[in-house]
């Protein structure tokens, strides 16, 4: 019921010369661009303010100090590395057991197909923080609270629906005359998926494990409650940065790091997400 | 294109595959699924068995004691309330901000509409930690609304900082990209000849939205409900973070039952209530899901 015409999305929007200026556009633009942008500058103020003291409305003074306390700070780093061994872990596991999984159910005839593939989009409708609450007392019985592999298992099942709907749709885009032509031309069934389906699915399964990775990097629901208290990841750091309330600046210089991972998906990713396979995949 | 037998250039599986390849097939899914079979499935089931079976002396027995507990406590019903309301709140509101932007970015034909889009779209890009602390500095008391407020000689602002309102902003910001993105999908059923030949006809916007465009994407709007529902009952920085520490919404309700109070059972049955409110929303949004790939095939 959703066959979406790209032309209505940003990317491929018609570039028509219309004669009057889109007020109505620019309007929701700039009440938009306020909302948005605006928290994340008075953020990106504060990483860089040295003194701010109330009711100056900038800075009285500007500087790198909070940058080099900040990053002085052993928890830092110890959070940082962590969180980037679990995101790395956790994003090639997904990988290795989502991929395959994708290829078949785009490309393989099995039994139980459509009702498993549904089953993974299904398992958008519980709601997640109970869910971890669920799995969190079963994991209390095996001894995986507050270790590093309890927190790989939670966010690997997080990864599993982003790594399964989008690597299909990507498998299912290839184009059948190519694989066709290159079987005629004598490739093995190995040879034709390395050289001609990868590489054209290539782009968008990337586009997958970027988004895999920097949401494992944010995640803070499974690593604050299957974590705690051993496991502290950047965001959990973050969290006790904010509730503790020690200095403002750690809390605005931590938040600029931790954009610059966003930043990158955000250019990768945003034709992927602007697109309708994305919207679908949420059963609209 | 979540489908799985239509799109793309082809269709998927056919007839020339042997039997030998549908055991590939399921050997390439088994990981994943014994992972979602393990990790969701069981852990539900799990639950609610726990909580309905009470160890005791002579083995387990049939019991409703944490349930009991959970509603004639005035806090916990308390916190139930408040999720409901936040709920209730946060997805009017996001209608009400989402389904112009939907509208406009549905039917605009200027450059500006990539603009919009895309800011529309940033906030999916901004995790709710980042987000927690920018409301924090900007909303907060004497945050960057104060000083600005200061500078033009009007008195501050009655800060939502540890109110309710604290998450409601935080998610209702978190949640536009995603009801953006599923009410455009949903409006690319209207189509530009039915809208055309009623204002062709003199309907005006608002005659126009009623009957054309609403009826058409009722579905995408019950989707957008369930999803908000379950997505604001799953909330846990955003509330812990911004919200009041008493009455406390379910997310970081069950976070302290589970790791303050030490109370696993109990924290359990916090979840499975949560399971129970958002079942139906949960069932409309699979069945959804599944109404759309039979559609398509």
């Amino acid at each position: 019921m959703t066959a979406i015409d790209p032309s209505t999305l940003s990317a491929e929007v018609p570039v028509h010369r219309t004669k009057r200026p889109d007020w109505l556009g620019l309007a929701l633009a700039l009440a938009l661009g306020i909302v948005v942008v605006i928290p994340l500058l008075v953020v990106a103020i504060w990483a860089f303010a040295e003194v701010w003291r109330y009711p100056s409305l900038l800075p009285q003074e500007f500087g790198f100090r909070f940058w080099q306390a900040t990053l002085a700070r052993p928890d830092v780093w110890a959070a940082m590395s962590l969180s980037l061994r679990l995101s790395v872990t956790v994003t090639l596991l997904s990988a290795l057991i989502c991929l395959p999984a994708a290829y078949a159910f785009a490309r393989m005839d099995f039994p139980g197909r459509n009702l498993l593939f549904l089953s993974f989009l299904a398992s958008h409708a519980f709601p997640k923080f109970g869910l971890l609450v669920a799995i969190a007392g079963i994991f209390l019985n095996l001894g995986l609270i507050s270790t590093f592999w309890g927190v790989v298992l939670i966010q690997l099942v997080g990864t599993l629906m982003m790594m399964i709907w989008i690597p299909v749709a990507a498998f299912q885009n290839v184009d059948r005359a190519m694989e066709e032509a290159a079987r005629d031309a004598g490739a093995g069934p190995i040879r034709v998926f390395w050289s001609v389906s990868l590489p054209q699915a290539a782009p968008t399964i990337f586009a997958a494990v970027l988004l895999s990775f920097v949401g494992t990097f944010y995640e803070t629901e499974g690593a604050w409650l299957i974590g705690a208290p051993e496991i502290r990841t950047m965001p959990v750091l973050m969290i006790t940065y904010i509730n503790n309330q020690i200095v403002v600046q750690y809390g605005a210089v931590l938040s600029v790091l931790l954009w610059v991972p966003s930043f990158i998906a955000l250019m990768f990713t945003r034709r992927l997400v602007g697109s309708g396979s994305f919207a679908k995949g949420f059963g609209v | 294109m979540t489908d799985l037998s239509s799109s793309g250039t082809g269709r998927a599986g056919g007839t020339a595959h042997s039997n030998g390849r549908g055991l590939t097939g399921l050997l390439l899914v088994s990981a994943p699924v014994a992972l979602l079979g393990w990790l969701i499935i069981y852990p539900i089931f799990n639950a609610i068995a726990r909580t309905l079976f009470a160890p005791t002396q002579t083995g387990t027995a049939f019991s409703l004691d944490t349930y009991g507990r959970f509603f004639s406590d005035g806090y916990a019903l308390a916190n139930l309330w408040l999720t409901l309301w936040v709920t209730a709140v946060c997805a009017a509101l996001l209608l009400a901000i989402c389904l112009p932007l939907a509208l406009y970015l549905r039917f605009a034909k200027s450059r500006v509409a990539g603009v919009v889009q895309g800011l529309a779209l940033f906030p999916m890009f901004v995790p709710s930690v980042i987000l927690a602390y920018a409301l924090i500095r900007t909303i907060g008391p004497n945050g960057g609304v104060d000083l600005v407020l200061n500078a033009l000689g009007l008195p501050k602002i009655n800060s939502p900082y540890l109110t309710p309102w604290g998450p409601i902003i935080g998610l209702v910001w978190d949640n536009i990209p995603l009801t953006t993105l599923m009410l455009v999908a949903g409006l690319g059923a209207v189509s530009d000849n039915a809208v055309e030949a009623a204002r062709d006809a003199g309907a005006r916007p608002i005659a126009l939205l009623r009957h054309i465009i609403l009826p058409q994407i009722g579905n995408a709007m019950l989707v957008v409900l369930s999803f908000t529902v379950l997505s604001i009952f799953s909330a846990f920085t955003l509330p812990y973070v911004l919200g009041p520490a008493s009455p406390e919404m379910m997310g970081p309700f069950m976070q302290r039952t589970f790791s303050q109070v030490m109370d696993p059972r109990m924290a359990v049955t916090q979840a499975v209530i949560t399971f129970a409110i958002c079942a139906v929303f949960g069932a409309f949004y699979v069945r959804s899901i599944a109404k759309n790939r039979e559609a398509r095939r």
